[in-house]
């Protein structure tokens, strides 16, 4: 039994069918890319994978524990998820980590100390702190998201291209930072290069198409 | 001071008036002659209705009776604020009433037991105008809270899956949107507190000095009862939007989009 197990997921959308018969066991401190043409389902598993959409069939389970409406709410305190879509807040970055770590699940994970040092690590400047989150660069939100992932104290990872808009030197950084640490299970989609060099698993969607 | 009833006449000389929008309507071709005249009429049987209804309600002073016709305004109220927010009515309705009724109840009992110091609390002639002015300014808020709140759920989808991921309960990742629709629905009634008397003459007060009222009565009541307005809007709003937190998402946490009429 691995951290997580996916048996026959198959995914449908709109009544046609995306993705069938998707096996994957995921074991603790493994790298793994998932790749993929676009339209294929690789954002989709994330999102189930969360209990974030309605899989038409199979079963996930992460740690043993199946991931269904009973048991979803403390699964997800376990995972650390960045979504491509980097929209996900007003105001300033400041408010944002204060009301992420005011959440009861990340009271106890949160250390000053530790957001210097992160957004140091990211190559931020730390007065990006006091800037309106709306008005940062598209780069620059990725690398928000991906710092309130690494505060949260969490040991894995579901990162969906979380480095599309960053150029090759901090590709690298970013890469090195997630799959370098060897207690950390990530699983990344994207197609950047930097990804696929470093991962101990790839695996490509393309040949499970119907 | 003496006051004047509206006669046959006078009410023929105001639907006089209602000859000027039929012909802006006509010659702008605006397609409201129409509407204007089916509005105009059912306002006619509707009032008409009710003024028959109230005299007899107003002479009976039946507290029951009271405490009953106010509820259907309740019930009428939170169906009208669901309708005009593009939501189904079936799961959402009874604790919306529910809601509503609390926060309407304790604040006519309240209002006419604590400041203008009743004998009897449910009398007519108080329990079912205030309750009506509460009711009826709280709604537009209402309306505006539920339907912001929905569409921001919508637009903003990504906001709160991200904050689920981000290990949130429910209502903590719901909490900005929370506050974005209470301050976007109470916004009017606060400014309307502050223009009141200077920008506007209200209603109630109007009715008051054209029944022959002090202006000085006058103001205390409106001073009251904008506050109790302001008071009821809130929480009225507060309960609407946590009536949506509590039945509009499902065990997942998804919001529920077949609560939505288009869908």
């Amino acid at each position: 039994m691995g951290i997580l197990d996916i048996q026959n997921l198959s995914i449908s959308y709109d009544g046609s069918s995306i993705l069938s018969e998707f096996d994957l066991s995921v074991s603790k401190g493994e790298k793994i890319l998932i790749k993929g043409r676009s339209g294929i389902g690789k954002s989709t598993i994330f999102r189930l994978i969360m209990g974030f959409g309605v899989r038409s069939s199979g079963e996930i389970s992460l740690d043993g524990v199946p991931v269904d409406a009973e048991n979803i709410w403390n699964l997800r305190k376990r995972v650390a998820y960045v979504s491509q879509d980097t929209d996900i807040a007003e105001g300033k970055v400041t408010d944002l980590i204060e009301e992420i770590f005011s959440f009861k699940a990340n009271r106890a994970a949160y250390e000053r100390e530790g957001l210097q040092r992160i957004i140091s690590d990211l190559s931020l400047s730390p007065g990006i702190l006091n800037k309106e989150y709306t008005k940062l660069s598209g780069g620059e939100k990725q690398r928000i998201c991906l710092m309130l992932a690494l505060l949260s104290g969490k040991d894995f990872f579901l990162l969906d291209e979380v480095t599309a808009e960053l150029d090759v030197g901090l590709k690298q950084k970013v890469v090195g930072m997630f799959f370098d640490n060897p207690q950390w299970t990530v699983l990344s989609i994207s197609h950047d290069r930097e990804w696929a060099e470093k991962a101990t698993k790839v695996i490509d969607l393309s040949g499970k198409v119907n | 001071m003496e006051s004047y009833d509206v006669s046959v006449e006078g009410m023929l000389f105001s639907f006089l008036l209602l000859l000027i929008p039929v012909l802006i309507s006509y010659y702008l071709g605006l397609n409201l002659i129409s509407p204007t005249i089916e509005s105009a009429f059912r306002m006619v049987i509707q009032l008409l209705f009710v003024g028959v209804f109230l005299t007899f309600v107003f002479d009976l002073n039946n507290a029951l009776l009271n405490i009953a016709w106010v509820l259907l305004m309740i019930f009428v109220a939170s169906h009208t604020v669901l309708k005009n927010a593009e939501l189904k009515t079936g799961k959402l309705l009874p604790m919306l009433t529910l809601f509503m009724a609390v926060t309407n109840y304790a604040m006519l009992l309240y209002f006419n037991r604590f400041i203008i110091n009743l004998n009897d609390l449910f009398d007519a002639r108080y329990f079912i105008p205030i309750g009506g002015m509460v009711l009826g300014n709280s709604l537009r808020a209402n309306i505006i809270g539920i339907e912001n709140f929905c569409s921001e759920i919508q637009r903003n989808e990504n906001r709160y899956l991200f904050r689920l991921s981000m290990g949130a309960e429910k209502t903590e990742a719901l909490i900005p949107y929370l506050r974005k629709s209470m301050g976007v629905a109470l916004k009017p009634t606060i400014a309307n507190m502050a223009t009141i008397g200077i920008v506007f003459i209200p209603g109630m007060m109007t009715g008051q000095i054209l029944a022959g009222a002090s202006p000085l009565v006058a103001i205390e009541y409106q001073i009251t009862i904008m506050i109790a307005i302001y008071v009821a809007t809130t929480v009225n709003v507060l309960l609407g939007v946590l009536v949506l937190v509590h039945r509009g998402f499902d065990e997942y946490g998804m919001f529920k989009k077949d609560l939505l009429r288009n869908v």
